[in-house]
């Protein structure tokens, strides 16, 4: 827990910064604890996107004056497929010049957001992923290490259940060191 | 043939020797043995207990399964019966295969 | 003579000589010789002798450096064995006194002193127990001479016999010399019996003992259809199968006439007969045998014998020569279906203990995404070479489907961004072969073009049986009431949602079963191309009012055995000379 609260720290100065164990990628690579947001605003689909960008910018991660441009591009992608996984979970994502590395932002919703999911349930996680177009294999990275994590029952509903930026973050880095969470 | 027989008398003879290497007989040693043995025209027996081998044969002799300490009967017949008991029982006991015996094995 | 049974897994007489592949120890038979020959067979031990003493004295010369002197010693502990003339009398004594082969004699006797030497308590003397195997090999390796080849190296028609043959093995069969096959493990869905059947080879296995009722060389009869091997067959049961394999030979030619006739009942409903390919080149063989398509493409074949990843140009390379071939006709590619096997263990570092419920497939595709878009790159690229579908297998939930389509959306942006042309509407389907996937399939329709019912997997699972395991293959059964009714649920969810669906397992191939399926509603099958004009004769001389009465009638039984005893007589009637 020490070690944990440590990093908490330092990683709240320092969004985004990468520490790779393993050949996998981690959570804690890309993912930008600092634009998680525990309780979505928005109750529709592209209010949720919009948020989650506009955190992710906020976060300083996305190129000057880009924001809108990425919000538009998300919600056109979207609208063409939709990433609702199906058990409450979608995973928005869009390739972007507009950041230099893979970037994600976590977000939470208490009444559920309608994702156009093939099961047709609400989504009450979302997993926004910005991709530079340059490189697609850490793009395919990140997914891989997203699906690994939101096949497991235990992530999903803990993940449900953390209310908090600081609990989603240690739920994140705990399933980095276990993935079998 | 008096003298022949008095001439087979001659050459039988029996020994008993000891194996004094630590690690016995194992492949080298067995080796050396059928080498010595079988320059020599006279059959060789060696025996262990009940078991009873061709002192000529690597395959009878490694599995003798000697180790050290073992007491082995040789018998050998014919003409140069002697000097092969004599050339054997030095390989075992005193040249001891040319291989240390377990005090000086400790020693390393 | 000795007749052996096993299961018939590819249809065909052959009569050969044979070729034992061994994957570690030589098994030698007790071959009895008849008293006259026992010259012969001490000659061929002396000659063996001779030749191991010349072989090793020539590999000891070599041996000159001092730190290969360990080496020089071993060389020299087992040139002395060969030369004690005791050990060579007492194979000889063994030879006259059992009327043996030299190489059951040899065997035997070495064996036992091997054992010998292992049940000594002295730690040297166990050890020499590997010298005596090694000298047994060697002694072998005169006797047996080339005869214990491997299967890439053939120079003359034999038939194979093995414990089993691996993925990498039976790829590199040659049709040419390979003329039947004969396998100790295994069944009628095991890889080695897909690949007899794909390329018309005759094989039997799950015959548990064979490769040690065998010696390279002896003349053995392969009876594919009746699952039948006989080794030293007397002149009798030669003339018999030779008699029999002309008649079969003539049903051939039957079906080769009716290569250009239309697949359809004789109530005029057309079925779209396709072909399971593994290889680019069987792709002409669909064609040959009268298929419209490729309603199977597994891709597999790329992963195994290479012990590196193959490349985005490899898969490509293979893709683009089978679809250009096809043009216009539908080639499904199915992503990698790899599992329980070497090649995904090996990529682990502590293996599963269960690989077959375990990471495989799209599974292991999905945690492995680098793998998974060099092959979808390579589909995507060479769909516009022709008319592709993809097709994900081993989908057992929306989920998992969800991401595989992600990942292939990911993919195409990809080549968007690199100008690289694809079929931006190429059809996605999905094997349903999981108990899971059949009671959801509904569900599963909406997010897919076609489905593919993959009946060996589906058996499997549903029955809980390991189809390559000879113990329980016969427990192994696509005329269980479970999985037919499985079977059905998955036909009408799919008429439902109006998707296309097919069904790409040994069950399209197997005459029993055709009314059955189409009595089901099934319209599109893919199978074994050597077996494609037998079920077009089928599918030509029924109607399908006569394949719905059989198929209710089935799905109101509750036995296995009724069902396969009642589909059986109905497919004789239909088609006595296929039985």
């Amino acid at each position: 827990m020490f070690f944990q609260t440590m990093f908490t720290g330092v990683i709240a100065l320092n969004c985004g910064e990468k520490m790779i164990l393993g050949d996998k990628m981690k959570f804690a690579d890309f993912v930008c604890f600092e634009a998680t947001i525990p309780e979505l605003q928005a109750t529709d689909r592209d209010g949720v996107i919009s948020e989650l960008v506009s955190a992710i910018d906020k976060a300083g991660r996305l190129g000057k004056d880009s924001r809108q441009e990425v919000i538009n591009s998300v919600i056109k992608r979207e609208k063409e497929a939709s990433t609702g996984m199906g058990k409450s979970v979608a995973v928005p994502h869009v390739k972007h010049p507009a950041v230099k590395d893979v970037v994600a932002a976590v977000g939470r919703s208490n009444v559920g957001v309608d994702f156009s999911s093939l099961d047709k349930q609400p989504v009450y996680s979302v997993i926004l992923l910005i991709s530079p177009p340059d490189n697609p294999d850490r793009h395919l990275e990140a997914m891989e290490s997203i699906f690994r994590h939101l096949q497991q029952d235990k992530f999903r509903k803990f993940l449900r259940q953390s209310e908090t930026a600081e609990k989603i973050e240690d739920l994140l880095r705990e399933a980095d060191e276990n993935p079998s969470l | 043939m008096q003298a022949e027989e008095n001439m087979l008398e001659k050459t039988v003879c029996e020994t008993t020797v000891e194996i004094k290497n630590a690690d016995g007989l194992h492949m080298r040693p067995a080796m050396l043995f059928v080498d010595v043995a079988t320059r020599f025209d006279c059959d060789i027996t060696v025996s262990r207990d009940e078991n009873s081998v061709d002192g000529k044969s690597i395959m009878q002799m490694s599995m003798l399964a000697a180790t050290y300490g073992t007491r082995l009967k040789i018998k050998t017949d014919g003409s140069d019966a002697a000097q092969a008991i004599e050339a054997l029982k030095e390989l075992v006991e005193v040249k001891m295969f040319d291989e240390p015996p377990p005090s000086e094995k400790k020693k390393q | 003579m000795e007749i052996k049974k096993g299961i018939a897994v590819s249809p065909g007489i052959v009569i050969a000589k044979c070729l034992i592949i061994d994957s570690e120890d030589y098994r030698i038979p007790r071959r009895l010789i008849k008293p006259s020959q026992r010259m012969v067979e001490i000659q061929r031990l002396r000659n063996a002798f001779k030749e191991a003493i010349v072989e090793l004295t020539e590999l000891k010369a070599g041996q000159n450096a001092t730190e290969q002197r360990n080496i020089k010693d071993i060389f020299a502990v087992h040139l002395r064995f060969l030369r004690d003339r005791s050990l060579r009398k007492k194979i000889t004594d063994f030879v006259h006194g059992e009327s043996v082969t030299a190489e059951y004699a040899v065997s035997a006797t070495l064996r036992e002193i091997a054992s010998n030497f292992a049940r000594a308590h002295d730690i040297y003397i166990k050890e020499r127990a590997a010298d005596i195997y090694d000298i047994e090999r060697r002694l072998l390796r005169q006797l047996l001479g080339s005869r214990r080849e491997d299967v890439a190296h053939l120079t003359e028609e034999v038939v194979v016999v093995a414990r089993s043959l691996g993925p990498t093995q039976t790829a590199t069969l040659n049709k040419n010399f390979v003329k039947g096959i004969a396998i100790d493990a295994g069944g009628r869905t095991s890889h080695t019996a897909i690949v007899a059947r794909s390329l018309g080879i005759p094989a039997v296995m799950a015959l548990e003992d064979f490769t040690e009722s065998v010696s390279g060389g002896d003349t053995v009869i392969i009876d594919g259809n009746r699952g039948i091997a006989v080794v030293d067959p007397d002149s009798e049961t030669i003339r018999q199968y030779e008699e029999y394999s002309l008649g079969f030979a003539e049903l051939e030619h039957k079906l080769v006439a009716i290569r250009k006739k239309p697949a359809v009942t004789r109530d005029d409903v057309k079925i779209t007969l396709l072909g399971n390919i593994e290889f680019p080149d069987e792709a002409e063989l669909v064609l040959q045998k009268g298929g419209e398509g490729v309603g199977l493409y597994r891709t597999e074949f790329l992963y195994l014998g290479n012990p590196d990843e193959p490349t985005e140009e490899d898969h490509y390379e293979a893709y683009a020569e089978t679809v250009s071939f096809f043009k216009h006709r539908s080639v499904v590619i199915r992503t990698m279906d790899l599992g329980a096997d070497k090649y995904t263990q090996s990529q682990r570092f502590a293996p599963e203990p269960n690989p077959f419920l375990g990471l495989r497939s799209i599974r292991f595709c999905l945690q492995n995404l680098m793998l998974f878009k060099t092959q979808l790159r390579a589909i995507l690229r060479a769909s516009v070479l022709g008319e592709v579908k993809v097709m994900f297998p081993l989908i057992t939930n929306l989920q998992e489907l969800m991401q595989a389509k992600m990942i292939l959306r990911d993919v195409m942006e990809d080549l968007d961004e690199e100008s690289i042309p694809y079929n931006r509407n190429i059809e996605i389907g999905i094997m349903i072969e999981t108990p899971s996937a059949a009671l959801t399939a509904f569900s599963l329709t909406q997010g897919v073009d076609f489905f593919s019912i993959g009946t060996n997997d589906l058996t499997q699972y549903t029955l809980a049986v390991d189809r390559g395991n000879e113990l329980v293959s016969t427990l192994y059964s696509s005329s269980d009431p479970a999985v037919l009714r499985l079977i059905r649920t998955v036909i009408q969810d799919a008429h439902k949602a109006q998707i296309d669906l097919s069904i790409c397992g040994e069950m399209a191939s197997e005459p029993e079963h055709i009314m059955l399926l189409l009595g089901m509603g099934v319209r599109t099958l893919s199978l074994a191309p050597p077996m494609i004009p037998e079920i077009k004769q089928i599918i030509r001389s029924v109607t399908i009012e006569q394949c719905n009465r059989i198929a209710r009638k089935i799905l109101g039984m509750n036995s296995e055995r009724q069902i396969s005893s009642y589909l059986r007589d109905a497919a004789r009637k239909v088609l006595p000379e296929a039985f």
